[in-house]
């Protein structure tokens, strides 16, 4: 450190004193400097109990001018727009970071991940606060920590489903491969969530177990882990003789009950739930499990099987049974001693009483069936449908007659017409919509063909029914009680639209019609103008106005120069109502006060000091300008008592430079 | 066309959307007086029509442009996307038809065995990416096919892109990487 020599004695023994700032001669003892700035580190201690370094990082890529010492002005100025962005975004990453209880480090990648979203301008119509949580997320999943969307949504208060989908977005367009999650990660913290005490860690090595197995019988894929680690944990702490309900499980882990006791219900299916306590702990069971959805999705269409099988079996016995009936009965009625006469017209009566006793409600509704499907047929032209439905009969037929099968129990004639009627349905509803694929490009192709019409823009009215659109309008009539109908409902709209029309009339009339043109994009114009001045002058009204101008120097050059826009302008000044020759308002609305004054009379006068004084216009354009408004001043008064005093010998006047 | 396998895979068309235009101004009020089966939404600035033959949806804007939804074929789309214009010219307006292009085909399939989407996700890093957060399929974006097609565990897919023929391909396509992560049925 010592590399300075002592000026009065000329040792080189140094002491520098980093606490008192000082450097003085071990030999002499004279101080040879005073108040060092010391290059150390401070810390300062913030909220939280954390301490965090003094000092600001200054980016190699930043802006190139030195941020201001001392007071700037209030807003940052002098910083680019980029900068700004990735300023509010860091500040807002930390903002949101720390409520999540993410370190340093993970708050930098975020930062990191921000900078690369912006450079690749993907924040672009997307809400700054998506894209930071998505950015936050990003970094969660990368680094393992468990932390859902759902939380950060809650932060948020923003749909989770807005932000996954900010999320997916961003990592496909950064390439970052987020990995999977894993449900065991959000156990610990569950696990303390539910403050089991000194056992939690038990209690979290349970679940784990829990929950890896369930990964095994496959109930993990496509499920919200955290519904898998709300059962796991539930099962675990009844395991370990802790009193948690449903209630406080779903209150922590944030799925419904519902959720949860279908897991459960899984869980039950699986093998593994008939193992105790002591054996699970030991034991992991080889057998995997098919996911429950599958084996739902396979009950079914064992249940259809099934269906299938007992209707032809039936179909079979049916047979069988008809036989052996008509058998018996003509049997009985050979062996029943035959009435004559007026009983013949009661056996046939008690014949019928019979019949509609025992097997009969069969019969009648067979015949009225048989009427309603003929009737039917005849609707239905088309054969394979009339085969069909004689399929459908006798497995109709074929129901009724078991007793206790299946639906179709009650043999009530609504019943039985009914069922006709929806497996037609069902059948016309399949057809069209199983087509072959090989049939449907045949038929495209046949489309494409026809395809020329399109670019005439003439209707091919192949296949169209006109009868069958003329059902689609309706006549005068129904127009009427609709067009009344509609006008009541739609009341509040109507008179809405009317109000605004009539605003925007008496608008007109007064001549304030402020013509809110809808945004169309600003097509920036060729300025088209004959003489350098009326070019400056457009362009000052149409380009916003800078803060770089100072324009009570532009106001007074104009005063000076011309001696007329002095007088006007502090008129114009307090005369402040709208001007109806102002047609500029639109683009002046967003100015402050001091500026509306500036009306086009006052650009021209602008416009003619600028090219007059050509040079002086340029100098006086800059941020520094209040210091030269002073030389035109002085210039100006210097020129006027120049004139009256004719005896100024000893008067030297200082005349600036005025070229 | 899906013969990569032996037995055949069941690709069943669900949607199909498709626009066209009219080449004409047209006004909504007449259309919601005057026709059945119509929603005027002021607000939204539409008209929904309901056609029963084929059973399409289409909304009706002013300026002529006519999407319409829930055909379940093509050439369906076609016959009452010119149905619909049809009535349209019934009603008093200068309809021309044109433009008329399928947008969006919807598809769905079911592999014969289940999938494990975990393997399939790492696997195909890029281009599938699954969130149980969110969605519990896993989605599989072919970008030169411009078909999406969302893979669920238990071997159901749903398949959208812009023609039939995409469809058919991105199944194609997909179905071996399918095959490679598949979870064997034990039961």
């Amino acid at each position: 450190m010592s590399f300075r020599v002592c000026r009065t004695c000329g040792g080189a023994d140094i002491d520098v004193d980093q606490a008192r700032g000082s450097a003085v001669c071990t030999g002499c003892g004279s101080v040879l400097e005073d108040n060092i700035i010391v290059s150390e580190v401070q810390f300062v201690e913030g909220s939280g109990g954390v301490s965090s370094a003094v000092g600001q990082f200054v980016s190699a890529d930043g802006p190139v001018k030195a941020p201001l010492l001392g007071s700037g002005f209030h807003t940052s100025v002098g910083k680019e727009s980029r900068a700004q962005t990735l300023q509010s975004g860091k500040r807002q990453i930390q903002q949101l970071g720390s409520q999540l209880q993410l370190n340093q480090h993970c708050l930098d990648t975020a930062f990191n991940f921000f900078k690369m979203v912006v450079s690749k301008h993907l924040t672009r119509g997307r809400k700054t606060e998506h894209v930071i949580a998505a950015c936050l997320y990003l970094v969660c999943r990368t680094e393992g920590t468990p932390h859902m969307l759902l939380d950060l949504s809650d932060l948020l208060q923003v749909n989770v489903y807005i932000l996954g989908k900010t999320f997916l977005l961003l990592a496909r367009e950064l390439c970052i491969n987020a990995p999977a999650i894993d449900p065991c990660l959000y156990i610990p913290r569950f696990a303390h969530m539910l403050e089991f005490g000194v056992k939690t860690h038990e209690v979290s090595m349970t679940a784990l177990r829990l929950v890896q197995r369930m990964k095994r019988d496959w109930m993990h894929t496509g499920r919200r882990p955290s519904g898998l680690c709300g059962a796991a944990l539930l099962v675990a702490a009844r395991m370990h003789k802790f009193r948690r309900t449903v209630k406080d499980v779903i209150s922590v882990v944030k799925v419904c009950q519902t959720t949860l006791r279908k897991r459960l219900t899984e869980f039950e299916d699986t093998p593994t739930s008939q193992l105790t306590i002591d054996e699970f702990m030991r034991v992991d069971l080889e057998q995997e499990c098919d996911p429950p959805s599958f084996i739902a999705a396979q009950n079914k269409a064992k249940m259809q099987q099934l269906e299938q099988e007992l209707a032809r079996k039936l179909d079979e016995v049916e047979g069988e049974i008809s036989c052996y009936k008509d058998e018996i009965e003509t049997e009985l009625e050979k062996s029943r001693p035959k009435l004559r006469g007026i009983y013949a017209a009661y056996t046939k009566e008690i014949g019928e009483y019979r019949s509609n006793v025992c097997p009969s409600p069969q019969k009648l509704s067979r015949e009225v069936e048989d009427a309603e499907l003929q009737a039917a047929t005849q609707h239905l032209t088309q054969d394979f449908l009339c085969q069909v439905i004689q399929e459908e009969e006798e497995e109709g037929r074929a129901n009724k007659t078991g007793d206790g099968e299946q639906e179709v129990g009650p043999e009530k004639e609504g019943v039985g017409p009914q069922r006709q009627v929806a497996p037609l349905a069902v059948i016309l509803g399949k057809l069209p919509s199983s087509l072959d694929l090989q049939q449907t490009f045949q038929t495209f192709i046949c489309c494409c063909s026809t395809d020329e019409d399109s670019e005439s823009g003439e209707l091919d009215l192949e296949g169209i029914d006109d009868q069958e659109i003329e059902k689609y309008i309706l006549n005068d009539n129904e127009v009427q009680v609709k067009t009344e109908l509609w006008m009541k409902q739609n009341a509040e709209y109507l008179k809405e639209q009317q109000e605004k029309e009539e605003r925007i009339r008496k608008e007109k009339e007064q001549g304030t019609y402020k013509e809110k043109k809808k945004k169309k994009s600003k097509r920036k114009e060729q300025i088209e103008a004959l003489t350098a001045g009326e070019a400056i002058e457009k362009m000052l009204e149409k380009k916003k106005i800078s803060s770089k101008i100072n324009y009570d120097v532009l106001r007074d050059l104009n005063s000076r120069g011309t001696g007329s826009g002095g007088g006007s302008s502090p008129s114009r000044a307090s005369s402040d109502p709208p001007d109806p020759n102002n047609t500029n308002t639109t683009t002046r609305k967003r100015l402050n006060r001091r500026r509306r004054k500036k009306t086009s009379e006052a650009n021209q006068d602008l416009v003619t000091n600028a090219s007059i004084m050509g040079k002086r216009f340029r100098r006086l354009i800059s941020s520094t300008s209040k210091k030269k408004k002073t030389a035109p001043q002085v210039s100006n008064h210097s020129t006027c008592p120049h004139l009256s005093p004719p005896d100024s010998t000893c008067f030297h006047l200082p005349l600036p430079d005025s070229t | 066309m899906d013969s990569s396998n032996d037995e055949a895979l069941d690709i069943i068309v669900t949607n199909v959307v498709a626009t066209f235009r009219t080449r004409c101004h047209l006004n909504l009020r007449t259309i919601a007086l005057e026709g059945t089966n119509v929603i005027y939404k002021p607000e939204v600035g539409k008209v929904l029509m309901k056609l029963r033959k084929p059973m399409i949806t289409a909304s009706i804007w002013s300026s002529g442009k006519i999407i319409c939804t829930g055909a379940t074929s093509e050439d369906e789309a076609k016959l009452g996307a010119r149905r619909l214009a049809r009535c349209l010219q019934k009603l008093g307006f200068k309809v021309r038809f044109s433009a008329f292009k399928v947008v969006n085909v919807l598809a769905v399939c079911s592999m014969p065995f289940a999938v494990h989407l975990i393997d399939f996700t790492k696997n195909n890093r890029p281009i599938a990416s699954y969130e149980p957060e969110l969605h519990p399929a896993a989605t599989y974006r072919i970008k030169n096919l411009k078909a999406t097609i969302q893979v669920f565990s238990t071997g159901s897919l749903t398949v959208t892109g812009p023609n039939v023929q995409n469809v058919a391909t991105a199944v194609e396509q997909v179905y071996p990487l399918l095959f490679e992560c598949q979870k064997p049925l034990c039961k």
